[in-house]
């Protein structure tokens, strides 16, 4: 990067919202991908909108890829530069703009943090659902390029299900806005929702209004052990074809439980197979009775133990050790190799057999654990990159799960987007078809290419078949 | 440099451990929990990026640069990142180790080389020779403030340092070590002997809280003893980044209290209490594992070992005040010890306890760290007077000299009516006689 460009940038944004030097540079190329890294040339961070227009044609007239980042937390390599360029990380931008108690709707711009509008919405008494288990550092425009999901999806539905109305710029430097409070709008192509889970490939999105909703009014928490797995992917199955959706079905298979154990302390059972951790919502009589429900589900199946939360703060506890269980894994080996495989609800107790199956295959230690509800498994691969020889044998456990999870109907992503990661698996799963008409669309918000470059798949340049 | 092989780009051997640094699996979930981070929001001052950075030195991929000499240094050493850390990654001990590294890659030179050395290495493990200075303050003075702030741009010490130094200073008493009786019997029934690490802040600046502490240990049934010879934990040091005194200091101390016979070695010092159970870790080349983790199991904050033993409370005298607790972070992130103060505090009767917001959250001490960055230690500060003032407590306990100095002087600065106390003054305010 010449020291003309820096100057430019600074002159836009003020010295302290440019980062160039090594160091920086080497903190902003990772996010929570393993395996993956590369340097960006510049880091900026705009503080208004206007900032944003200014920086993406700045960007244009460099030939400067252009990086949208949040926090960094994203799981498939989305905010990673592999081409240089400039991150572009919104952290700065991070007001929360308006919350509407008459429309029941939040405005907030891209870098405000999930869990402060959580609490933001919550002082008013309205309820934010999407709940990643990066909340409490998470950005809500990375949710948005991600569509994130959470514990609360399989009642709540995922990040996209809330978005109402979405602001910010294409790759060209037109500003845009897409949908409003309006409950209803079928005015023309639905735009908000192809940015919706866009991965910073089609526009950079600044600000963003959320439907809220009233919160629960009781709250029951279950936890159920197992002593084999496939019950527990039974259990899971039989609740939902009992025709009860609790707000939460999150599974922990033992290694899992352990290395949570190990760090939260809150008693789990260290000699169970796997865990069930299950939220029923809503009026204190329907709690209880699909609370009921639940148990009697789990006690046919035949788990092991049943237990209920103690109260609120166990429940709230219990959740938050969930949310940490990929992290605690990584208390076991250097590398974790995580993976979001996504399968129709009666095909779980088959995926964890697949699972199973395949660890055995590639000799390989394997954490799983996941959104059991929403039929979503993070299977975990525990390994060292520094072993070559492991790390093939793990990338070849996945490859033969989602030839088996995709023959099954199911998806290579549940929730932590294609990025860079899983790529090579997106023609599989959607045909070369469904990819071109990807590409046509990306060339038609962003015919520049800049914007996220090598994300979801290949430049266009290579695949553009039409 | 010499033959030895040092990892990756560190200059120096005594590098952060490798598979500690490897353990970050990079999901950010220390981010929030930073207090630098939050104050800069830049990835390379949170401990996510430091472990990088760190790793990077050992990949091969940075130099040991001055931009890291500096982030070894903003880094608050405070812990909460281990707490918040699910894969079990020690940000803040990365950090130290990077500090003892900076020492070799940018040594200091001339006058500045022999004053960190003088204090570091003949001051500080010499309870005499701080004792005989008598006074911090008149140690300033002795060796020239004039000399300092001369030399305070080297030193990177900020600005306003000097007056926020002298100001921090309590109303000072003789020293407590000299004073203190070698063994001080228990009061009513004996339910143990225990040996006091006695800290040297404690006993410079808080002789009369330290005091207390004794007074609470023998009336609460132990019987005291303070072995004179006793010297520095060696937590200054570390801090400072210089390893090699740390680990005399630390085989002094292991071999002196190892030879009691006692139940427990009580400190009410919270950096003293972190340094003293991190020997075992410090010390682990010197082979005997045994006899540092007996070690490591006798050493015990105040409250922890009060909290063990159960508090009798037959015949406390009842204190009618409002109280509120800060958490020193090397209490309850380096020793996790957090819910035993407050549980002690309860049980006092009289007390209506407020919790405090962000109670875990540093208050910007972090040893040097308020006079080396001035403005960035103010406000972590404001941050957490703002809570305190929340609460409307009359009290604001804590347990630590370091969090003790800066928040009465924050309080004062900012005309806020809060009195700080250590938790054993409050208990030895319950305590009869």
């Amino acid at each position: 990067m010449t020291k003309a460009t820096l100057d430019k940038l600074t002159e836009l944004l003020g010295a302290t919202n440019v980062l160039h030097e090594k160091e920086d540079l080497l903190t902003f190329s990772y996010d929570a991908t393993p395996e993956i890294q590369h340097l960006p040339d510049v880091v900026v961070f705009p503080t208004t909108s206007e900032q944003v227009i200014d920086l993406v044609k700045f960007a244009r007239e460099e030939g400067l890829p252009i990086v949208p980042r949040g926090s960094g937390t994203g799981l498939s390599g989305g905010s990673i530069a592999v081409n240089g360029g400039m991150v572009l990380c919104l952290t700065r931008l991070n007001k929360i703009l308006e919350i509407d108690e008459e429309n029941l709707t939040g405005t907030v711009q891209a870098g405000v943090i999930t869990l402060d509008f959580f609490n933001a919405a919550s002082a008013k008494g309205l309820f934010y659902p999407p709940d990643p288990g990066s909340q409490k550092i998470s950005t809500l425009g990375g949710n948005i390029a991600e569509d994130a999901g959470g514990l609360r999806g399989l009642k709540y539905g995922v990040t996209r299900d809330y978005v109402m109305a979405l602001s910010g710029v294409l790759g060209d430097g037109m500003p845009f806005t897409t949908g409003g409070k309006s409950v209803k709008d079928v005015a023309g192509y639905a735009l908000k929702d192809l940015l919706v889970g866009s991965e910073g490939t089609l526009g950079i999105i600044t600000e963003a209004t959320f439907k809220l909703v009233p919160p629960p009014q009781a709250k029951r928490t279950l936890l159920a052990y197992f002593k084999d797995i496939r019950t527990a992917g039974e259990a899971v199955a039989s609740i939902i074809a009992a025709k009860i959706i609790p707000s939460t079905l999150e599974i922990m298979d033992n290694a899992t439980i352990k290395c949570v154990e190990d760090y939260a302390n809150i008693g789990l059972p260290c000699e169970m197979a796997a865990l069930l951790l299950i939220e029923v919502d809503g009026h204190p009589a329907v709690g209880a009775e699909e609370a009921d429900g639940v148990k009697a589900v789990l006690h046919k199946v035949g788990a092991a133990e049943v237990h209920e939360a103690a109260d609120a703060d166990h429940a709230a506890q219990l959740a938050a050790a969930r949310r940490t269980a990929l992290s605690a894994l990584a208390r076991v080996s250097p590398t974790t190799l995580l993976e979001d495989a996504t399968v129709p609800r009666s095909r779980l107790a088959d995926t964890f057999d697949e699972i199973e199956r395949l660890g055995e295959k590639f000799n390989l230690k394997v954490g799983t654990f996941g959104h059991a509800g929403d039929g979503n498994l993070h299977p975990t691969v525990l390994c060292d990159e520094r072993n070559r020889d492991e790390m093939e044998r793990a990338h070849a456990f996945y490859h033969e799960l989602y030839e088996k999870v995709l023959a099954w109907g199911g998806t290579v992503s549940g929730e932590h987007g294609i990025g860079l990661a899983k790529r090579d698996y997106l023609e599989k799963q959607i045909g070369v078809g469904g990819v071109n008409i990807m590409r046509r669309i990306k060339h038609s918000f962003d015919p520049g290419g800049l914007l996220n470059p090598g994300k979801i798949f290949n430049d266009a340049t290579e695949g553009s078949r039409d | 440099m010499t033959e030895k092989q040092c990892l990756g780009k560190f200059p120096l051997a005594d590098e952060p451990n490798y598979e500690g640094m490897l353990q970050c699996m990079r999901c950010g979930f220390c981010l929030p929990s930073c207090p630098t981070y939050v104050l800069t929001g830049r990835e390379r001052s949170s401990p996510r990026g430091r472990v990088a950075l760190a790793k990077a030195v050992a990949d091969e991929q940075l130099d040991f640069t001055a931009a890291l000499k500096e982030e070894a240094y903003f880094c608050l050493d405070c812990r909460a990142c281990s707490t918040a850390c699910p894969s079990g990654v020690h940000a803040g001990q990365v950090m130290e180790a990077c500090r003892n590294q900076a020492h070799e890659a940018f040594p200091l030179t001339g006058a500045v080389r022999k004053f960190r050395e003088f204090i570091l290495q003949r001051m500080l493990p010499s309870p005499g020779l701080l004792e005989t200075s008598m006074l911090p303050a008149r140690l300033y003075q002795k060796l020239g403030i004039q000399w300092l702030v001369r030399h305070s741009h080297i030193l990177k010490l900020g600005p306003e340092w000097v007056d926020k130094a002298e100001g921090m200073i309590p109303a000072l008493h003789p020293p407590l070590r000299p004073q203190l009786p070698d063994v001080v019997p228990a009061v009513g029934e004996q339910r143990g002997r225990v040996a006091f690490f006695l800290g040297c802040i404690m006993t410079l600046m808080y002789p009369e809280v330290s005091r207390q502490t004794v007074k609470v240990l023998t009336h609460q049934g132990f019987e005291v003893l303070t072995p004179k010879e006793q010297k520095c934990c060696g937590a200054p040091h570390l801090n400072e980044g210089d390893r090699s005194t740390t680990r005399s200091l630390a085989q002094h101390n292991l071999d002196l209290f190892m030879a009691l016979d006692v139940n427990a070695i009580v400190t009410d010092c919270a950096g003293c209490g972190a340094a003293l159970k991190d020997y075992e870790e410090l010390l682990e080349e010197s082979g005997d594992q045994e006899r540092l983790t007996i070690f490591r199991s006798k050493i015990k904050d105040i409250s922890e070992f009060l909290a063990e033993q159960g508090l009798r409370t037959e015949g406390l005298k009842p204190i009618e005040k409002t109280v509120t607790y800060h958490e020193p972070c090397h209490l309850c992130h380096a020793q996790g010890v957090s819910r035993q103060p407050r549980d002690l505090i309860k049980a006092i009767p009289g007390i209506d306890y407020r919790e405090l917001n962000e109670a875990s959250w540093c208050c910007g001490s972090a040893a040097t760290f308020s006079l080396k960055y001035t403005d960035e230690s103010q406000q972590i500060l404001d941050r957490k007077l703002e809570n305190v003032q929340a609460t409307g407590a009359e009290l604001l306990v804590t347990a630590n000299p370091g969090c003790h100095l800066q928040l009465a002087w924050g309080l004062k600065q900012a005309g806020l009516p809060q009195e700080v106390v250590h938790i054993t003054e409050l208990l030895g305010m319950a305590t009869p006689g």
